[in-house]
C-alpha cells in the first residue's frame, strides 16, 4: 500500500497530526481543558464553511475562528464573569450554528465541506500535506522551546505565577496552541473526531506513568501509533479513516484502563 | 536584627467592593521568623498574595527587597519561596517528586533557558535539605501528606530564596507530622539564614517557634514579641467571645475549619 503517493502523503499527514495532538494533549487534559479542544473544533468548522461560502481560502478563516474562540473564553474565565465550561460551551454551539447556517447559504453539496467535519486523510493533497507540515512544526517548536512553562501552569498555575513565570501569558499560549492544533488536524480527522485524537493518547499515557516526562513520551507514540495504525487499517478493510483512527485509539485507550499500573496499584493496597 | 527587606508602607489591598487588607505598616527585617497570625477571612492569604506580587495595592506601597521599581512581578519575587495552602494539589497528577522540585528553578532560569545539570543539583540539595532525597522517583500523590509538604517545601528552596513564605504549612496534617513540618522550618531558618514569614491560625503551635507575631483583622492589631501580642485584651479585639484562655495555651474555638 506504501507504493501509492496519496497513501504515502495521509500517512505522513496521520503521524504528524498524531504527534502534535497527543503533544498539546497532555497540557490540555492536565489543565483540565478537555472541553476547549472541543469548541474550538466546531468554531474552526464554522470559519471553514464560511470560507467555502464567500470563495475564500479555508484554512486562514479556521484558525482566526479557532483563536477568537479560545481568548474570548480565556478573558471570560479570568474576568470571573463565566466558568470556561460554560462560555465554550455557548461558543461550541453558536459556531456550530453558523457553520449549519453558512452550509444551508451555499448553493448545492459541497462534499469538501464535509471533509472537514468528518475528515478524510486519504484525500490530502501534496499543497495541504505541505501546510500541516509547516504548521505542524511551528506548534511543535513554541512547545517544545515552552515546555517547562506549560507544565509548570499546568501544575499549579498561581505557584507558577508567584515564581515569576508570566503564567498569564503562557495560558493563552497555550490556548492558541490549541486552536492551532486544532486547524490543523481538521482535514485529517475532522471537526468532530479531532478532539479524542488531542484527549486519547494523553489519557492513555496519564494512565501509565507517574511521570510528566514520561507521560508525555507516551503520549506522543501513542498517538503517532493509532493515527498512523488507524490510516492502514481504514486503507486495508476500506473504512473511513476518521473513525478508524479515533476507534483504534479509544480500544487502546480501554486496555490502559484496565491494566493500568495505578489502578492495580490501588486494587493491591 | 537586619534591614527591613519588605515594607509595607500604609498599604491597602482588596478586590473591586472589598477592602482585604488595610492601610498596613510593616517591616520584615532579614532573617526574622515571623509568624502571621488572625482568624479567618482576616487578610491571611491576602498578605501572602501581596508579597508575592500577585495583587497591588490600591494604596500605600509594598517594596519587596532593596527593588526601587513599582513592577508587581518584578524579578525579585523569584528570590521569594513560597508553600501554598494545602489541598489545592491534585492527588493524581502524574509527576514525580524531583519533576516537582525542578520546578521551582522554571522561574529564575527564565523564558528560553532549559534547566542544566547546575539546576538538578540546586533540586537534589533542595530536597536533601528536606530529607527527601531518597524518594526523588517516586510519584507525589504516593507520598503521605507531610511528605508531600516537604518536597513542596524543597520546590521552594530549590529557587534559592531569600524569603521563605508558609501558608498554613500544618494545616489539614496531623500532629506529629505538624511539629516535624515545624522543625524542618525552623532548620532552614537557621541553617539558611532564611527569612521566614509563617502564615498560620494555630497560635499555639507556633508562639514559641518565632521572633514576631504580626496579628491582622483587615487591619494591623499588633505586630511584636509573642509575648507583647499574645495579650488578653488585644486578643479579646480580633477574637471576641471564640477567644478560650487556660492556663498553659490559649484556645482559640472558632477557627479550625481551615482545608
Amino acid at each position: 500500500m506504501l507504493s501509492y503517493d496519496f497513501m504515502q502523503r495521509s500517512l505522513w499527514a496521520a503521524a504528524l497530526v498524531g504527534a502534535i495532538c497527543s503533544v498539546i494533549g497532555v497540557f490540555v487534559v492536565l489543565r483540565g481543558l478537555a472541553f476547549v479542544g472541543a469548541g474550538t473544533a466546531h468554531a474552526a468548522f464554522a470559519g471553514v464553511t464560511l470560507a467555502y461560502l464567500v470563495g475564500l481560502p479555508p484554512l486562514p478563516l479556521a484558525i482566526l475562528f479557532g483563536l477568537a474562540t479560545v481568548w474570548v473564553t480565556g478573558v471570560m474565565e479570568e474576568k470571573g464573569q463565566m466558568k470556561l465550561d460554560v462560555s465554550i460551551g455557548i461558543l461550541y454551539t453558536a459556531t456550530m450554528a453558523l457553520a449549519i447556517l453558512f452550509i444551508g447559504l451555499m448553493k448545492g453539496y459541497n462534499a469538501e465541506v464535509y471533509g472537514y467535519l468528518f475528515g478524510s486523510v486519504l484525500s490530502v493533497t501534496p499543497e495541504e500535506l505541505h501546510t500541516i507540515w509547516t504548521l505542524g512544526f511551528i506548534v511543535l517548536c513554541v512547545m517544545v522551546v515552552f515546555s517547562k512553562e506549560l507544565y509548570f501552569i499546568a501544575f499549579d498555575q498561581e505557584m507558577a505565577e508567584a515564581s515569576g513565570v508570566p503564567a498569564r501569558r503562557i495560558y493563552y499560549l497555550l490556548l492558541s496552541l490549541i486552536a492551532l492544533t486544532v486547524v490543523v488536524s481538521l482535514k485529517t480527522v475532522g471537526a468532530i473526531l479531532v478532539f479524542a485524537m488531542i484527549l486519547i493518547p494523553a489519557s492513555t499515557a496519564y494512565q501509565l506513568t507517574h511521570s510528566l516526562s514520561r507521560m508525555t513520551v507516551y503520549s506522543v507514540v501513542i498517538g503517532i501509533v493509532c493515527a498512523v495504525g488507524g490510516v492502514m487499517l481504514s486503507y486495508a478493510w476500506n473504512l473511513p479513516s476518521g473513525p478508524a483512527i479515533v476507534l483504534l485509539a479509544t480500544t487502546i485507550f480501554f486496555l490502559s484502563v484496565l491494566l493500568s499500573p495505578k489502578r492495580l496499584r490501588r486494587a493491591l493496597a | 536584627m537586619g534591614t527591613p527587606i519588605i515594607r509595607f508602607s500604609h498599604a491597602t489591598f482588596g478586590f473591586p467592593g472589598v477592602i482585604a487588607l488595610k492601610d498596613i505598616t510593616l517591616g520584615i527585617a532579614e532573617g526574622e521568623f515571623v509568624g502571621i497570625i488572625g482568624p479567618n477571612g482576616s487578610g491571611k492569604t491576602t498578605l501572602c498574595k501581596a508579597v508575592l506580587g500577585l495583587m497591588r495595592p490600591l494604596e500605600g506601597s509594598l517594596k519587596i527587597f532593596d527593588c526601587s521599581c513599582e513592577k508587581l512581578r518584578c524579578h525579585h519575587r523569584a528570590r521569594i519561596g513560597y508553600l501554598p495552602q494545602k489541598g489545592r494539589l491534585d492527588q493524581n497528577f502524574p509527576i514525580t517528586v524531583l519533576e516537582t522540585v525542578m520546578m521551582g528553578r522554571y522561574g529564575a532560569l527564565g523564558l528560553f533557558r532549559r534547566p542544566a545539570k547546575q539546576d538538578r543539583e540546586i533540586a537534589l540539595q533542595a530536597l536533601a535539605n528536606v530529607g527527601m532525597q531518597d524518594h526523588r522517583d517516586t510519584a507525589l500523590g504516593h507520598l503521605s501528606s507531610g511528605q508531600q509538604q516537604r518536597v513542596l517545601i524543597a520546590r521552594a528552596l530549590a529557587q534559592q530564596p531569600q524569603v521563605l513564605l508558609l501558608d498554613e504549612p500544618t494545616t489539614g496534617i496531623d500532629i506529629t507530622t505538624q511539629h516535624s513540618v515545624l522543625d524542618l522550618v525552623r532548620r532552614l531558618h537557621r541553617d539558611l539564614g532564611l527569612t521566614v514569614l509563617l502564615v498560620t491560625h494555630d497560635i499555639n503551635m507556633i508562639r514559641q517557634q518565632v521572633d514576631r507575631l504580626v496579628l491582622l483583622k483587615t487591619r494591623l492589631f499588633a505586630a511584636g514579641a509573642p509575648e507583647a501580642v499574645l495579650k488578653l485584651d488585644i486578643l479579646q479585639q480580633v477574637y471576641g467571645k471564640d477567644l478560650v484562655i487556660t492556663e498553659k495555651d490559649l484556645i482559640i474555638v472558632e477557627d479550625y475549619h481551615h482545608r
